[in-house]
């Protein structure tokens, strides 16, 4: 099994000379396993590069193609490369859409509603491709492909999930995203600031935490939100992002051998990317974890960790 | 007056390498009057960095007063919004002007963008700054305080857009984004926005060999753009509205192009410092 990165960033698609290394582009990640078994996690701008690769590999012939998106929630940055996804306007393509159902919408009038006429030409019921929607549900596993997918509820505005996945013997999980389980618990109401966690929060979020934990233990690589340094996240605990130090901390004692950093706030230049990579590179090697920093366009190798001092 | 283009892509915004001398921001352009009076056309992902600079002035201790003409709400034109720093300021005052579309009245489709499926700000109601949003109507003259702005209808597909027409200090600026005209040629509707203006800012998302395959997408190719300029008989012509499959080179060669077809002064939009008008 093996990820690419084809968007990195969080909230808005970052252009310009101080994003060119690490990328500008939304969430979105492809997985593929080793028999050709394909998922992409998130449909951010990313989605646009990786759909005109896959409509590249099917030649622009319409035989029948499957595709299967995963998505972690549908703010604005996880699903806006949607309607650029080429392989959806070559007929006979069929693409399956699992996501949480956040609300009494039907993930069919939630997902459409970004393309309906006054925000997109092609309304999602006119293009050529047949679209299947699946609802997720945290803590119930599904099989797609060759993949063992196990949602998990992430402490997000509005509700998101986590996702573990297990093929070709090995172990993949994308928590974004979400903040920490400790401080507040994010429901459905606008946050202006911070909220008092009531006990029953805190029960809720204990609960989420220990989820969490059990679907991460013993998984090769995590890839997690990681949007704000600490500093950062003082500012802002309400907005639904953790820090590479809240990833750690979760992580640390699990069995996990990676941790990647994903998510990047649109404020953070090439420059801190790399002074972020350095600081947690090294406090990752002395909690025996290997730290990546997501870049756009790298791919990795699941379940072999090349880095010395990390065996697979 | 004065002029500064902070989103020139169409469609999507383009990060990487490839994009970087005309930008990859989608559609934002700024106008500043010589009295330091400011009008905003459409709200792009170029408004990020707008509002970060704006947040140095009078914008950053609420005081700032901000009329934003939108041309249309489909997702390239809009998708800044929620991250516009100004409005998560008290006392800031910004007011969008923009066409109802098929019958979606303006301020139910932005509150629709922000909705808690899409957006943590679950409402144009949690945003800090006073928003006003009116509904215009093309054929008229807004009301935008220190400028002359007059709006009229163009066709973009299967539906219309708002092209500008913005006058102040004795200078005026065509705005005519997201169009593509019948086979007749240009409309009597752009040919009066452009009239004489000493800029015409213009859709040419296509050049003429891309545009063959792209007919009926609501985008210009550059012929249009030219058609409406010398017809026009503008100052000089920017073409606007890049594609995002067109790499920096690729803008080179369109432009290269379009100067041997026309003596109308004219470039590529490019996100960069302001100029003068």
């Amino acid at each position: 099994m093996h990820v690419t990165f084809w968007g990195v960033r969080g909230s808005y698609p970052v252009p310009g000379p101080d994003t060119v290394r690490y990328g500008g582009h939304t969430s979105c990640v492809e997985v593929r396993g080793d028999e050709g078994g394909c998922l992409i996690l998130d449909a951010g701008t990313g989605l646009r590069g990786l759909g005109q690769k896959l409509a590249a590999e099917q030649g622009g012939q319409p035989f029948p193609s499957r595709h299967h998106l995963i998505l972690s929630h549908v703010h604005w940055d996880h699903i806006q490369g949607l309607p650029f996804f080429q392989p959806a306007y070559l007929p006979g393509t069929r693409i399956g859409i699992y996501a949480l159902r956040a609300a009494a919408e039907e993930l069919q009038q939630v997902i459409g509603g970004i393309t309906r006429h006054e925000y997109f030409p092609v309304p999602l019921e006119a293009v050529p491709a047949e679209f299947e929607f699946h609802e997720v549900t945290p803590g119930k596993g599904f099989v797609v492909d060759d993949f063992e997918i196990r949602p998990v509820a992430l402490n997000h505005p509005f509700g998101a999930v986590g996702y573990r996945i297990d093929g070709d013997g090995t172990s993949l999980a994308y928590v974004s995203d979400t903040a920490p389980f400790t401080g507040l618990l994010h429901k459905q109401h606008f946050l202006a600031g911070p909220e008092e966690a009531s006990d029953e929060d805190r029960r809720v979020l204990r609960a989420m935490r220990d989820d969490l934990v059990g679907v991460l233990r013993g998984c090769n690589t995590v890839i997690f939100d990681t949007q704000f340094l600490p500093e950062e996240f003082e500012k802002f605990p309400h907005w639904g992002h953790s820090t590479p130090d809240h990833a750690l901390d979760l992580v640390v004692g699990l069995g996990v051998r990676r941790l990647v950093l994903y998510h990047h706030a649109p404020s953070h230049t090439d420059r801190m990317m790399d002074a972020i990579e350095d600081t947690y590179r090294r406090k990752g090697n002395s909690a025996g974890i290997q730290v990546v920093v997501a870049r756009e366009r790298m791919t990795l190798q699941i379940g072999q960790v090349t880095d010395p001092g990390f065996g697979p | 007056m004065k002029l500064r283009f902070w989103g020139v892509r169409g469609s999507f915004a383009t990060p990487g390498p490839h994009y970087l001398r005309y930008g990859g921001n989608t559609p934002a352009v700024e106008i500043v009057s010589d009295a330091g009076r400011r009008v905003l056309i459409d709200l792009g992902t170029g408004i990020t960095e707008l509002g970060k600079q704006l947040m140095a002035g009078e914008f950053g201790e609420g005081r700032g007063t901000l009329p934003v003409l939108l041309t249309h709400t489909h997702l390239d034109h809009i998708q800044g919004l929620p991250f516009f720093t100004p409005l998560f300021i008290r006392g800031n005052s910004i007011r969008i002007l923009g066409p109802e579309l098929l019958g979606e009245p303006l301020d139910q489709v932005l509150q629709n963008q922000l909705n808690g499926h899409y957006s943590p700000l679950y409402g144009l109601e949690n945003l800090a700054a006073g928003v006003a949003i009116d509904t215009v109507q093309p054929g008229s003259s807004l009301p935008v305080e220190g400028f002359e702005v007059t709006a009229a209808e163009l066709p973009h597909g299967g539906m219309t857009v708002l092209g500008l027409r913005i006058s102040v200090d004795g200078k005026t600026v065509a705005f005519l984004s997201d169009v593509e005209y019948p086979i007749a040629g240009p409309t009597p509707a752009a040919l009066a926005l452009a009239s004489g203006a000493d800029l015409l800012i213009h859709d040419a998302m296509f050049s003429d060999a891309e545009y063959a395959s792209r007919a009926g997408w609501g985008h210009s190719p550059v012929s249009s753009a030219i058609a409406v300029a010398e017809r026009a008989g503008v100052g000089r012509l920017a073409l606007f509205h890049h594609s995002p499959d067109s790499t920096d080179a690729e803008i080179d060669t369109i432009v290269a192009g379009a100067r041997r077809r026309t003596s109308i002064p004219l470039f590529a939009a490019a996100e960069g410092p302001a100029f003068p008008i």
